[in-house]
């Protein structure tokens, strides 16, 4: 059984140090760096005879000193004597390499022998290949987007595949498309409308929602089944279907163009799942608590704002980020309502750009940064409000 | 300093009747403890009585006044849930100050008043914890303190301790007995516990299926219950129930039973059938006991301190409950002052 698993780990190390290290080299190819080839059998001998010599080692030194030796030895071999690559390229490597021997270094021998050690490990790297391909997937796009923004006309022209920035050029040049989408295509505007739409559609719709959804989750009132479970009948309807009446009586109630009208849009089609998503949570507040809040002469106002929103922070928070996401990035029915740059969010703004043959590329891309980068922020901000749990304790535990 | 009464109350769930004609007066600062099986509407009560529930029929008075109608926070109730319903985002001392702050009562009076119950409970240096970050036994003394804090004419307790483990559980059984010496006030204790009732109890109210039972005090229901159900709820390991055909009744005083014929002098038996109860602790094995029978031994069970023999007399199974130097040798035997005789519809005969 050892022997077997012994062998099993070290080919799954390998095949993930491969994986890893080819992310790697591509990534520096696209930065400008000339690499011959993968060198993939050198990359696989390697990896074979760090995770076997990690198994034989064991504990027996530091896993910091473990980690370092092993980079190292292999920076110096791969980097140095074989390929000749510069410094930069060569400590991304000693960054995985450092990050590889950490990881397999909680097996140990000892491990190996149970019998489902096995599953164990092939479940845990296959967890890691997955991060690590969609990830790579994900973030692709976002690079060239990136990486285009800070290109200049010429540089475009000249090769649109070379993915590398220069950062030798000085600061003022290689932000220069986002001064200018500021200057002379009023970015600082839409930005301006996008957020109030956004966050007012945040505001409008969690006002509506939690009285609701509490009704849905703690009231008796006729038909409760019915429209608790119609809710999501509106989802039902594609938007497309929706936009050309919309678009008929808009224009008759001159919303066409103004904030309110997206407002309203936007607060109808966002309330049916915010509504479902809290009164899913409320639910599974205690009907204790509420009674409790009862005897202590709370009326029904208080109970909802003391005691029910108070303890549905996380869920409340998941909700907010989630009709921001939607309302930020929002393009069908901005691209219906909206004709007049002066109201265009930003989304909006994109399409009415990139439809007009004179602009420049990297001007784009800048603003579809700019557009990507709140909700990056807010998400990373809230994340940690989206942790569940704030009940604990309050009822037996 | 309340007396409660109910007159005539009725409450159902849909067609699900859960109580239905219950009647019952209180007396001044006494703890009444509501008892009975699970689904019996012994919670229920007690939730109409804090204003949880509405009350279909009947009316409720506490101090002479009618309460049916009156808003939860004005019954001059407080509660103690089951499962303590601590607010989680607030820390003890707001938890507990809570309904004070609510009626924006003056800050010092808070601060006295919270004070007072954290010292009666003695967790003065929990104050300012969150629940989460306290034990069971913490938290439900946190949920008693919160009801001290609100002053109430009548305590009401759901179960409280029926979420704590054994040992914690006598702890706090010791600590509300106390708590009730020390606060002369009423308390209503809903619970399925015997032990709990028996301990606790001024008086008992044996509830069966809506109905009360008996109403007593712990003496008397153990001593004098008033039928079967009573007899078998109280009391562990619960009473032996033998069966008396009647053929077995031999004549106007003497029945057949354990393949004894024994006489009563002060009784006259009808030819229909009837019960008899021996509680598992009155059958005794080294004493010299009027009536004796030699058994067949089934089973036995060492508690440590005492045994429960579980014995086999021809048909009749039975437990007997001794003390645990003793041994089940040959002869076991019982008085006739502990024998209780029930008619055929369960109500007892008194001797």
């Amino acid at each position: 059984m050892r022997t077997k698993n012994s062998i099993l780990f070290t080919l799954i190390t390998s095949f993930f140090l491969i994986f890893i290290v080819s992310i790697w080299k591509i990534l520096a190819t696209l930065q400008g760096l000339n690499i011959q080839s993968f060198n993939l059998q050198i990359i696989f001998i390697f990896g074979l005879l760090i995770s076997f010599a990690n198994l034989r080692i064991g504990s027996k030194i530091k896993i910091f000193y473990k980690s370092i030796i092993f980079s190292l030895i292999f920076v110096i071999c791969d980097g140095y004597i074989i390929q000749k690559l510069p410094l930069w390229y060569n400590i991304g490597i000693f960054i995985i390499l450092y990050f590889f021997v950490n990881k397999i270094n909680k097996y140990s021998f000892k491990d190996l022998k149970e019998q489902h050690s096995t599953q164990v490990i092939f479940f845990d790297f296959l967890t890691l290949f997955g991060i690590l391909f969609f990830s790579f997937v994900i973030l692709f796009p976002f690079y060239m987007m990136l990486i285009t923004s800070f290109k200049t006309q010429i540089a475009l022209l000249v090769n649109p595949l070379d993915f590398s920035i220069n950062f030798s050029q000085d600061f003022k040049d290689l932000f220069k498309s986002y001064f200018v989408i500021f200057k002379s295509y009023k970015f600082g505007q839409y930005i301006l409308t996008s957020t109030i739409v956004s966050v007012g559609t945040v505001i409008i719709t969690l006002i509506f929602a939690i009285p609701a959804a509490y009704a849905i989750a703690r009231l008796n009132f006729f038909g409760k089944t019915f429209m608790s479970t119609s809710i999501l009948i509106i989802y039902m309807f594609p938007a497309i279907v929706l936009v050309i009446p919309l678009y008929t009586i808009f224009s008759q109630l001159g919303l066409r163009n103004s904030i309110e009208g997206l407002l309203i849009v936007y607060t109808a089609t966002t309330l049916p799942v915010a509504i479902y998503m809290l009164q899913g949570y409320f639910k599974s507040i205690p009907k204790e608590l509420e009674e409790a809040a009862i005897l202590d002469k709370l009326s029904w106002f208080g109970i909802i704002t003391k005691i029910i929103i108070p303890l549905s922070i996380p869920a409340i928070s998941s909700v907010a980020l989630y009709v921001f996401m939607i309302a930020w990035n929002e393009f069908l029915f901005s691209l219906m309502f909206l004709d007049n740059p002066n109201s265009f969010t930003l989304s909006r703004a994109i399409q009415y750009l990139s439809g007009d043959a004179e602009t420049p590329r990297q001007y784009l891309m800048a603003g579809s940064v700019i557009v990507t980068l709140p909700v990056l922020f807010i998400f990373v901000y809230f994340e940690k409000y989206l942790v569940s749990g704030l009940t604990a304790g309050s009822v037996k535990g | 300093m309340a007396n409660i009464q109910f007159k005539g109350i009725h409450k159902s769930f849909g067609s699900n009747k859960i109580i239905t004609d219950f009647n019952l007066k209180g007396n001044e600062d006494e703890f009444l403890v509501l008892v009975g099986p699970s689904g019996c509407g012994k919670s229920t009560l007690l939730r109409m009585i804090a204003g949880l529930e509405k009350i279909d029929d009947g009316e409720i008075f506490i101090n002479d006044i009618k309460i049916n109608e009156l808003h939860p926070s004005k019954r001059q109730t407080a509660m103690v849930f089951q499962s303590y319903a601590l607010y989680p985002h607030m820390n003890v001392f707001e938890n507990m100050s809570f309904g004070l702050k609510i009626e924006k009562r003056p800050k010092d009076e808070i601060q006295s008043k919270v004070a007072e119950a954290a010292k009666i409970l003695k967790i003065e240096e929990l104050l300012d914890r969150r629940p989460k970050e306290l034990s069971g036994g913490q938290r439900q003394r946190v949920a008693i303190g919160r009801a001290i804090t609100r002053n109430p004419k009548i305590f009401l307790f759901d179960e409280p301790l029926s979420n704590l483990d054994a040992a914690l559980r006598a702890e706090m059984r010791v600590e509300i007995s106390k708590l009730h010496n020390q606060i002369k006030t009423n308390m209503i204790y809903v619970t399925h516990d015997q032990v709990e009732a028996m301990t606790l109890a001024d008086r008992i109210v044996i509830l069966n299926k809506g109905k009360i039972e008996q109403v007593g005090t712990p003496e008397e229901i153990y001593n004098d219950p008033a039928n079967i159900f009573v007899a078998q709820f109280i009391g562990t390991p619960k009473m032996n129930i033998l069966e008396i055909s009647e053929e077995n009744i031999i004549s106007e005083t003497t029945i057949k039973f354990l393949g004894l014929e024994i006489e009563f002098n002060n009784i006259k038996f009808k030819k229909t059938k009837h019960y008899i109860g021996i509680r598992p602790e009155h059958l005794k094995v080294n004493h010299k006991s009027a009536f004796t029978f030699i058994p067949e031994v089934e089973l036995i069970e060492n508690l440590g301190n005492e045994k429960i023999v579980y014995i086999k007399n021809e048909a009749d199974q039975l437990s007997a409950k001794i003390s645990s130097n003793e041994k089940v040798t040959n002869k076991v035997g019982f008085d006739l002052k502990d024998i209780f005789i029930f008619n055929k519809n369960g109500e007892r005969i008194k001797l």
